[in-house]
């Protein structure tokens, strides 16, 4: 198993590591003071009584996983003798910490049962109109419409989240200020309890809730840093558990502190009850939080996107910090010190979250939790990847190559990852980290890099060199476990680079580039995402997407991020805890969309909005047809290994060397 | 292994340490590009090769978590020249040169030199100002221009109101003066147990600069490479059979101290 392995060769596990808490946490009502209306979490509704016949025959359902997701979120029912809280009642729900990892995975093992082929679909699909858009509807729903005219932007998409069947028939008119309002109930919420000295743990919590919460409650309406403040699309911001701002993605923390004290007095009031707190909606945002460890991550989003995806993105911009840090000495530092001000460790690595944050909002490979490879003839990329294979020197454990920010090819040691693979997730924090170092082109990198997914807990040291300056396109990757390693390792580059120019690799990179979809020869087809499960032979493996240019009428920056935006929507559907779909056949206002998901493959497809469903079918058949034929080219098919580590054993040894990274002076010190 | 792959043998190595911040990057940047741009942040450690004449001169640029990282003694290791940099306007870096930074240069040689380098002079200092040195390329001027109404002390881009009129009401207060660095110089020679009476002067190694403007930014690394080219030249002669001097070997070879030579 990948972390046996990997604590093996690198040390010790904190334990803890992703323990997913189990389905049954939850989750009372919320222990707010007597005068304070009952809030409640939202209950997922059993739509699925509801339209279960309609949607027989139409779209497959996994049941199985519906029951799961239900399962989960067993919340208390509404006070009756608050009608304010049925208003805000949609907003909380109130889970355990794991999410977003196993997305991929319970989707997959959700159908991994079914066999389906491009005919099956073709019957299903043409079978009856489907309703792909049955959860926007209410309980009342009796005859399901097509989605054709609608259009998702102008959905109250946040009705497909979790929300309360039952109770939430009035909810919808009042709805537009509830999460401002919940923010503001929960923070005087937490206000009073501590005025009464309600029992309970002190939290460090509550310091941040009684300093910052008046400023915020009584400026709000006349801040105006507030309101342009309101207009970013998606905040992000991270603090501690004692309330110490670390990050906001917009403006300085010190200025947005009002704003992170209402967040710490959300947390903290929930925490206080022993319960997680989870989201908020409102209308126009929805605010979702992730506790990791001692640092609370908070996201404030109008993008529509779903509570899982803003988690997701929640959990990058954690693993990033982790990657510069280490989960290990994160905890280490805040059980010495509540207080620690973690911007003394992260100050001036603010840009690495914004191009994180920016890279999240703007590349799918996040979305798809998937690598993007740069379509090159296998040969060219056979080349590669035997230069790779020959320059190696002692712990060194990948070897990757990079053009234009996609991979060319991943070379890794057999007796470290041997039955492991690098997480996508990994590779995008890596790619983000070069694109950070990117300002200085001319010098070699070396750096200390965790993997948080391979393990939180350890370094490696990341050699990071351009082989073509001035263009500065062409990016080598090498890790290796041995910090001192970079002079070794920097040699590895020059065979590299030798071996390039005898090969003339540099010339033959240059003209690679990524495919337009005309190749595919479709013609209603714009665009499309294609992310197979498994690629081919079992072989286990970096898990990779495929897609093409972006081009007209996606060549703006608006439409481009339009159509991302519609795939978010459509990947939310699909994906829905509630409720997820296989096929979505989405008729939008300027163009059709269709998403599809198998235990092959998800796919997204964007057509002219002219074409026709049968077209359509035919469309993803040839367009299926064509990828497999291209697959050599598109994909990294057989990722190459070497052997750097004869003996295990002295890995391990560096490993346990990494860990006490106090090795200097001891970091502590710095506290 | 084939002629072309050798690498280019640094002859000696430069390491530039402090907080974060404080302008290494764009000290660095100035000297090798002649430029000051807004540099993005620095991870771990970046390692240059410079030609200065017939030799090779390897400088790192570090992050300023070094400590934290356990790698300062991997950077460290083997140089002959440490440029320790604080911010002029920021008494505690300083006070995290002495605290956190000192201590990494351990591993450095034996007879490796330290410079004491106040960046950001142009916040402090009316003559760091305006460009001063030759090779100040006109394009900078208007990078330089960007106005701003209030000081920033510990800001992570403290930009100075260019135009003097501006300046004689903003004026910043030096929060670290010569004095300080050039105390906290000998506290240098006294940790490293070296005399102070056969050791460079403080006046000589405490520089104040300003990658900014260009203010003394050449001086600092020339005087340095001028001063470690002894180093170089008795490396060479040691190693008269084997051309390719291993930069990890080189440490514990030359005890002996020859500062007397160059000063
Ligand atoms: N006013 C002024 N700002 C500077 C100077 N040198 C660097 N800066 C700014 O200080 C910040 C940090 O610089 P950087 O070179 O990244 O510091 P490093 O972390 O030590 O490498 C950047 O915003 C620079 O623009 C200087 O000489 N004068
Ligand atoms: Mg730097």
């Amino acid at each position: 198993m990948v972390t046996h392995r990997a604590h093996h060769l690198f040390g010790t596990y904190s334990e803890g590591r992703d323990q997913p808490r189990p389905p049954s946490i939850l989750i009372g009502r919320l222990n707010l003071s007597s005068e304070i209306p009952d809030v409640c979490c939202g209950i997922a509704p059993d739509v699925s009584a509801v339209h279960q016949s309609d949607w027989d025959g139409i779209m497959e359902r996994d049941n199985h996983q519906e029951g799961e997701a239900q399962g989960v979120k067993i919340c208390d029912p509404p006070s009756e003798s608050n009608p304010l809280a049925h208003t805000l009642a949609t907003s909380l729900s109130l889970l355990g910490n794991h999410m977003f990892p196993d997305q991929v995975e319970r989707n997959d093992s959700g159908t991994a049962n079914k066999e389906e082929t491009v005919d099956s679909f073709i019957s299903d699909i043409t079978a009856e109109e489907p309703s792909l858009d049955a959860e926007s509807h209410s309980n009342q729903v009796t005859k399901l419409d097509t989605e054709e005219t609608e259009n998702p932007e102008c959905q109250n998409i946040a009705s497909t989240q979790p929300t309360d069947g039952g109770t939430e028939d009035a909810a919808d008119n009042d709805q537009s200020d509830s999460g401002e309002f919940v923010v503001t109930m929960l923070a005087k919420a937490k206000l009073e309890e501590q005025g009464l000295g309600v029992k309970g743990r002190s939290s460090p919590l509550l310091e941040a809730g009684t300093q910052e919460c008046p400023a915020f409650i009584t400026h709000r309406e006349e801040d105006v840093t507030a309101d342009s403040w309101r207009q970013h699309r998606k905040h992000v911001f991270v603090l501690s558990e004692a309330g110490k701002p670390i990050y906001s993605r917009y403006g300085s923390e010190e200025a947005l502190s009002s704003t992170m004290g209402v967040m710490m007095a959300l947390v903290s009031f929930v925490q206080s009850g022993d319960n997680i707190i989870r989201s908020v909606y409102s209308e126009e945002h929805t605010v979702v939080f992730l506790q990791k460890g001692p640092l609370v991550l908070v996201c404030v989003s109008s993008s529509r996107q779903s509570e899982q995806q803003l988690r997701g993105e929640l959990l990058y911009v954690y693993y990033q910090i982790i990657s510069m840090l280490t989960q290990a000495s994160i905890s280490r530092i805040f059980e010495h010190k509540k207080n620690y001000d973690l911007r003394r460790l992260l100050a001036g690595s603010e840009k690495i979250l914004d191009g994180l944050l920016n890279l999240v909002d703007s590349d799918p490979s996040f979305l798809l939790a998937a690598v993007h490879c740069l379509p090159i003839a296998s040969s060219l990329r056979d080349s590669l990847s035997q230069i790779l294979q020959k320059a190696i020197t002692p712990n060194l454990v990948f070897s990757i190559l990079i053009a234009k920010n996609q991979l060319l090819t991943i070379v890794q040691e057999k007796n470290v990852i041997e039955d492991s693979r690098l997480e996508p997730a990994d590779v995008h924090l890596l790619l983000n980290l070069i694109g950070a170092s990117s300002a200085f082109q001319a010098g070699e990198i070396w750096t200390p890099i965790c993997l948080p997914l391979f393990n939180p807990d350890c370094y490696f040291y990341a050699y990071i060199s351009y082989l073509d300056p001035p263009e500065c396109t062409v990016c080598l990757l090498l890790l290796s476990t041995d910090k001192e390693a970079f002079y070794a390792v920097a040699e590895c580059k020059r065979k590299i680079e030798e071996a390039m120019v005898a090969q003339n690799s540099l010339s033959l990179i240059a003209k690679a580039h990524s495919y337009s979809v005309s190749q595919v020869g479709v013609s209603d087809l714009r665009h499309f995402m294609y992310k197979p499960f498994d690629v081919p032979d079992n072989y286990r493996q970096l898990t990779q997407f495929t897609s093409p240019e972006m081009e007209a009428p996606y060549s703006s920056e608006e439409e481009k991020m339009r159509l991302l935006d519609l795939y978010r929507y459509m990947h939310s559907r699909i994906h829905s805890t509630s409720r997820p779909l296989k096929l979505i056949y989405h008729v939008a206002e300027r163009e059709t969309l269709l998403a599809w998901v198998t235990s092959k493959f998800e796919l997204y497809t964007c057509f002219s909005p002219l074409v026709t469903k049968a077209c359509a079918i035919t469309a993803i058949t040839k367009l299926l047809r064509w990828i497999k034929k291209e697959e050599d080219r598109l994909f990294i098919r057989y990722p190459p290994k070497y052997s750097t580590t004869p003996n295990p054993s002295k890995s391990s040894r560096s490993g346990k060397s990494d860990q006490q990274d106090s090795t200097d002076n001891g970091f502590l010190s710095l506290l | 292994m084939p002629e072309s792959s050798k690498m280019k043998k640094p002859d000696v190595k430069v390491v530039l340490l402090g907080d974060m911040n404080v302008g290494k990057t764009s000290l660095l940047h100035r000297y090798t590009e002649k430029k000051f741009k807004d540099t993005i942040s620095t991870v771990g450690g970046a390692f240059f090769l410079k030609q200065w004449g017939p030799y090779n001169i390897s400088i790192w640029d570090t992050a300023g978590r070094e400590q934290f990282h356990g790698l300062g003694s991997m950077y460290c290791r083997g140089a002959a020249a440490v440029i320790l940099t604080y911010d002029v306007t920021n008494w505690q870096s300083l006070a995290e040169l002495e605290e956190r930074f000192l201590s990494l240069t351990d591993t450095a040689n034996l007879d490796c030199i330290y410079a004491v380098v106040g960046n950001k002079a142009d916040l402090t200092d009316p003559k760091a100002q305006r460009p001063q040195e030759t090779d100040v390329v006109s394009e900078d001027r208007t990078e330089c221009e960007e106005d701003q109404t209030e000081p920033q002390v510990t800001s992570a881009c403290p930009t100075p109101p260019a135009s003097p009129a501006s300046l004689s009401g903003l004026m910043l207060h030096q929060q670290v003066t010569h004095e300080d660095a050039v105390a906290f110089y000998g506290r240098i020679l006294r940790y490293k147990g070296l005399d102070e009476n056969n050791s460079l002067p403080a006046e000589k190694m405490c520089f104040e600069t300003s990658a900014k403007t260009g203010y003394n930014v050449n001086t600092l690394f020339e005087t340095l490479f001028d001063l470690v080219l002894p180093s170089i030249l008795r490396k060479r002669n040691e190693n008269q059979e084997s051309p390719t001097v291993d930069l990890e070997e080189c440490r514990g070879a030359t005890g002996k101290r020859s500062r007397s030579a160059c000063c």
